[in-house]
């Protein structure tokens, strides 16, 4: 991923993690003072004590207490500590947590935001990975930025203790400490190759996987089931590869960081022998004992911090991968500080606007135009007005850019340029004004979620001030909805009911109608009807008046319903007229109806 | 719980035993760096004593040598321990994701239809995953961290039986709250779990949505959802975070009291004259060193518990049979076209989740027809008609519930499935490409078609100067999801595969997107060529190919609505086809 310039990426990695760190400010710093001050300082308390009962026993230090009062100081130790790591968990726990809940809601808000043909780079479920762990690492890295203090403190502490008692030995054994931290300096950047090269690796298993189990009945057809295994076990064995690589370098230097404290010790050891010799010397065994247990303890410390550079690498990665989602927006708009209400009541949603502001009289377009970025593809100029209450049809080849059209009406596409008129007053901003109450859409292949029918439907709206019922028969579901087992209740989407693709139009359908727009957008809602539902349905549209319909089709109950019919080739506007004008003065427009071309089919299946 | 115990001793003797050879590197490794660890402390407690005994210089040196040496071999031994414990859980887990694989491809289609790619990723990858650590570490790290806690309890005995006896005690107790307390943690992690897969799971709905949602003004609705999904997923993992952190913490301070009486208990033995100053360092440093056996016992069995689940999933998956049952023995013709005929065809998809096996409601109802060897038939019928369905019985994707198909005068269940699939082909709508070499795309990873026979069927088809423009020609790995081709190369390469099959049969689901004029002239040809000499079903979608069938079938709701010879049909006024022909086509498909 690193090789990827990011254009928009104007900030470095630090100044989002202080804009996260601001965001919940006493939360940030009881995570820190509990998670890692403590969590650093406390180890360092057993070893004192420890020093004094040796020192105590054997004389060279007379013991102030009893035996078992330091005993019970060495337990009431631990158990402070351990209480603090609870108060560290639930500190730190939140913290991630309501950090990440930000991270994905700017996420979410500025993708919903983008025009929707191009709001992802990447397949939704490439971006799930985005969403979990790079998010994830972001919290992560916040977390540690706190270490260094704790840690700082500990070094300061620890070594001073030790220099106390003997400056000599100190330095001696702070020598192994140094090396590490150099080395693992040096090697955090193959650390971060080799991590790459492993997740690629994985990457292309899975991809493999996905690939081989959507293409099964061809692999069956062609019986090379074997060879296929053959070539997953080959994927699978270089990933075995990678990985070992990744795991043996980390844990060669995280094995040496950590064995360092041996060699510390075993340092100290060579130091100390002269120094304690004799018994009598100025470094007791106490002091020994204590240096042995620091040491061990400072150098977990030096790796972690080691490793702090690593990390800071890593998160830039994924800050470029978060940008990544943020198509076109300012650094800032990632980290934004808005309510997430992790805790207490939510607040109600705002109600629904119900009726327009302006009911559309007329609705005009005015030299629209589009081209697909790096092509000559596109819409436009296309003029045409939609009278309020009028049945407009736009029709054409596949590929004549109807869709197209739609979506760049609504502001789905960005327009390179021309006017929309709402009853005269140009409309600046379409993606925004082009929603309920002013206007609905259904697109050509329209998605439901995991949610109750009902849910789908409604999608938040108020019971009680819209008709669910009368969307559902506008709809023509009605006699669907019998036959669904638990009724408005039935689960559907991917994880419920698989609905026809008949009555998933007809849900969207009944979704758009529930919201009582002034205007009414289908792409192609009739692909997966039959013919005698599809005139059921514009018989039904025919009885809302006030309702205005913009649709994609080319199919003639559809036709025969308009009052005007747009005739699209290849982006352009080629006729426009009624269905009689149209037969009779248009070419293009006659073989569409005759359907006599090899190019003229159908979206079915 | 006590089949899944079974469970795991059949993973461990399938997965685990072959690398037995490694195992037991690893084990030695595991125990030589317990004796380093356990020898490390009497060094230095013959350190303490000797240098307060006023040994010479030299003495001392040479302990603090031997302690410096032993160190770097046990850095040495810890590295060698990781790789050789990864190695193996790969190893293991890479043969169980094959055998997966190799038993999941060779079940039946239902199976299949019932589960998206992506579910087939988490099955065979993520919960396979879950038992790396089995493999890797589960019996080595019990088994040499038991061993690890005997040594120690015996060494610290050995120094004095109440200090032995205290920890003992300590230890004893400790597990045994472990044991008592680990439990309490495990629901409220799948909770957890479970409250992050729901979140992700809405949020990745809702990224493949985002029109439908902006478009009917659903944006304050679905973030208000996202953050009802955040809330779930904070109190699940807070809640679990507490209680493992209280159970860990208990535990941990009982045992570290343990420590602290040990130590204190020391102190009054040496006061007794019993221990010298250099044995109650010792002992303290044992104590010390019993913590990690404590601990890495608790991760496992944790551990154990948290890969249940995918044992549980990987073995449901491996018990799945093949509703095809492959014991046929009688052999097809080897070449010219094959007849097929059906014979009282019912059939029904039986509910997957359903153990009894009904079949759910009837798709094809009592079929019976036979199409001539080396004839062409146009299917036609609406969406749900049943077309898919009975194209698929040609190859015995499915068996039927009632009647026979026969290919060449032979009922399908008597004939090897391999024969059966040789001899039919089909070519579907949608290919999909491999993120792999263009030669694998075409042979479907066979390495034994020649490269010479590839070329040639490439460019017969009119895409020789695609190939000689690709950088590695065959070997060019194709983009992920079949990236830089056309829609109309894409079709042209599934019929590359099927010309290399040279098959007996074949079913033709026509593509019903527009392709470009020069593409659309490359693949009639390719049709014209692949359909002579062939028994063909095609699934049309267009005018233009029911004009070169010999015979006509319209399917409606599983039945013949109507089959006969195209011409035939099509001069009868009164024939359904030939209403089609002239209300149009389109309207009739749908």
């Amino acid at each position: 991923m690193t090789p990827q310039p990011q254009p928009i990426r104007e900030w470095p990695t630090w100044r989002y993690i202080f804009e996260l760190a601001r965001y919940k400010p006493w939360l940030y710093l009881a995570s820190g003072l509990f998670a890692s001050t403590m969590f650093y300082v406390f180890p360092l308390i057993p070893g004192l004590i420890v020093r004094d009962l040796l020192d105590g026993l054997t004389g060279a230090a007379p013991l102030q207490v009893d035996i078992w009062a330091l005993v019970g100081l060495f337990i009431g130790v631990w158990f402070g500590r351990h209480l603090f790591i609870l108060f560290a968990v639930i500190a730190e726990a939140s913290l991630h947590m309501i950090i990440n809940t930000l991270l994905r809601r700017n996420l979410l808000a500025h993708v919903l935001q983008q025009p929707g043909a191009r709001a992802l780079p990447h397949s939704p479920g490439e971006a799930i990975s985005r969403f979990r762990n790079d998010v994830e690492s972001m919290p992560e890295f916040l977390s540690w930025t706190i270490d260094p203090i704790g840690q700082a403190i500990v070094m300061i502490a620890g070594l001073s203790t030790l220099a106390s008692i003997d400056p000599l030995i100190t330095g001696a054994v702070v020598i192994p400490i140094l090396i590490t931290l150099v080395i693992v300096n040096i090697a955090s950047k193959r650390i971060q190759r080799y991590r790459q090269a492993a997740r690629e690796a994985i990457g292309s298993v899975t991809d493999f996987l996905g690939e081989t189990f959507g293409a099964v009945v061809a692999i069956q057809l062609a019986g090379t089931h074997e060879h296929v295994v053959k070539h997953f076990a080959a994927r699978n064995e270089t990933r075995r590869k990678a990985a070992l690589a990744d795991l043996l370098f980390s844990q060669m230097l995280e094995t040496f960081t950590y064995n360092s404290a041996n060699f510390g010790t075993g340092i100290l050891l060579l130091v100390a022998a002269r120094a304690m010799q004799g018994g009598a010397s100025t470094f007791t065994v106490g002091d020994f004992s204590l240096f042995v247990s620091y040491l061990g303890w400072l150098t977990i410390v030096t790796s972690m911090f080691g490793s702090h550079l690593i990390r800071y690498r890593q998160t830039g990665v994924s800050v470029q991968r978060l940008m990544g989602l943020m198509t076109g927006a300012p650094p800032q708009k990632l980290v934004e500080h808005n309510p997430i209400h992790i805790l207490g009541d939510l607040p109600a949603l705002p109600p629904p606007p119900t009726v327009s502001a302006a009911p559309l009289e007329m609705l005009q377009v005015r030299k629209l135009t589009y081209r697909y970025p790096g092509s000559e593809k596109g819409i436009g100029p296309i003029d045409f007005d939609l009278p309020r209450g009028s049945f407009t049809v736009i029709t054409g080849r596949i590929g004549s850019g109807k869709s197209t059209l739609l979506r760049v009406l609504l502001g789905l596409l960005p327009k390179d340029s021309g006017e929309i008129l709402w009853n005269g007053q140009p409309i600046p901003d379409p993606a925004a004004f082009f929603t309920p109450p002013h206007s609905a859409y259904t697109p050509q292949a329209p998605r439901l979620f995991s949610e109750s029918l009902k849910d789908n439907v409604l999608m938040g709206l108020p019971e009680d001030s819209f008709d669910f019922e009368a969307a559902i028969r506008q709809a023509v579901f009605e006699r669907d909805l019998a036959e669904l087992d638990e009724g408005v209740a039935t689960l559907v989407g991917t994880r419920g009911v698989r609905l026809s693709g008949g009555q998933l139009q007809r849900t969207a359908a009944a979704r758009m109608f529930v919201r009582q727009p002034e205007l009414l957008v289908f792409d192609d809602l009739s692909s997966a009807l039959d013919v005698d539902t599809e005139r059921l349905l514009w018989e039904r549209a025919a009885q809302h008046p006030g309702q205005t319909f913009l649709v994609v089709s080319h199919r003639r109950p559809a036709l025969r319903r308009a009052d005007q019919i747009l005739v699209l080739q290849d982006g352009r506007l080629e006729a426009r007229g009624t269905l009689n004008d149209l037969l009779a003065s248009s070419p293009e427009f006659q073989r569409l109806w005759a359907g006599d071309f090899d190019t003229q089919t159908t979206h079915s299946e | 719980m006590k089949s899944s115990r079974r469970t795991y001793a059949s993973l461990l003797r399938e997965y685990f035993r072959p690398l037995w050879q490694r195992a037991l590197i690893l084990l030695l490794l595991l125990l030589a760096g317990i004796a380093l660890q356990l020898i490390n402390p009497v060094l230095l407690s013959s350190f303490i004593d000797e240098a307060i005994a006023n040994a010479p210089l030299q003495r001392l040196l040479t302990l603090a040598g031997w302690f410096l040496g032993l160190a770097f071999l046990r850095q040495i031994g810890s590295v060698a321990e990781a790789a050789l414990a990864a190695d193996i859980g790969l190893r293991a887990t890479n043969r169980l994701r094959a055998d997966l694989v190799r038993h999941c491809l060779n079940l039946d289609l239902a199976f299949h239809n019932a589960r998206t790619p992506g579910e087939m990723i988490e099955r065979i990858d993520g919960d396979v995953e879950r038992l790396n650590n089995f493999f890797a570490r589960f019996i080595i790290d019990l088994l040499g961290n038991a061993l690890l806690l005997l040594g120690v309890l015996v060494l610290v005995w050995n120094i004095h039986w109440q200090l032995g006896l205290t920890l003992v005690g300590f230890t004893f107790a400790t597990l045994l709250l472990l044991n008592r307390l680990r439990d309490i943690g495990v629901p409220l992690f799948k909770k957890a779990r479970q409250a992050d897969a729901e979140l992700y799971g809405f949020i990745e709905e809702r990224l493949a949505g985002t029109e439908d949602i902006r478009a009917n003004g659903a944006v304050a609705y679905t973030m208000r959802r996202l953050l009802e999904y955040s809330r779930r997923m904070y109190r699940a993992n807070i809640t679990a975070d507490i209680v493992s952190v209280s159970v860990f913490g208990v535990t941990r301070v009982l045992f570290l009291s343990g420590t602290g009486v040990a130590l204190g208990l020391g102190a009054l033995l040496y006061l007794d004259g019993l221990l010298t100053i250099g044995a109650v360092y010792l002992a303290y440093r044992y104590t010390e060193i019993l913590l990690q056996p404590i601990e890495v016992i608790n991760r496992q069995i944790q551990d154990l518990q948290q890969a249940g689940a995918a044992v549980v999933r990987i073995q449901e998956l491996l018990n799945r049979p093949s509703r095809i049952q492959d014991t046929g023995t009688t052999p097809l013709p080897a070449t010219g076209p094959l007849p097929i005929q059906f014979e009282g065809i019912t059939f029904g998809y039986i509910d997957e989740d359903n153990a009894t096996g009904a079949p759910l409601e009837l798709v094809l109802r009592g079929l019976t027809f036979e199409l001539p060897a080396g004839s062409v038939t146009g299917l036609l019928g609406r969406t749900g008609s049943g077309k898919t369905t009975l194209s698929r019985m040609v190859f015995r994707a499915y068996d039927p519930t009632q009647g026979a198909v026969r290919l060449g005068g032979q009922d399908l269940r008597s004939v090897p499935l391999a024969e059966v699939r040789r001899a039919v082909a089909v070519v579907t709508q949608e290919i999909q490409l491999f993120h792999a070499a263009l030669r694998d795309n075409l042979t479907l990873f066979d390495p034994a078609v020649p490269d010479e026979k590839i070329e040639q069927v490439i460019r017969d088809l009119g895409l020789g100067e695609w190939l000689n423009s690709l950088p590695a020609g065959l070997n060019t790995i194709l983009q992920p999801g079949g990236g830089g081709l056309s829609a109309g190369q894409a079709q042209l390469l599934a019929l590359v595969r099927v010309f290399l099959s040279d098959p007996q049969i074949v079913v033709l689901d026509e593509a019903s997107s527009r392709l470009d004029p020069a593409t659309e002239h490359l693949l009639e040809q390719a049709i014209t060529r692949l359909l002579a000499g062939r028994t063909a079903i095609i699934i049309a979608h267009r005018l233009g190919t029911i004009e070169r069938v010999d015979n006509v079938m319209i399917l409606e709701r599983g039945e013949i609505q109507e089959f006969g010879p195209r011409a035939t049909l099509a001069a009868d006024p009164a024939s359904r086809f030939a209403q089609l022909l002239t209300t149009g086509l389109e309207e009739a498909l749908v």
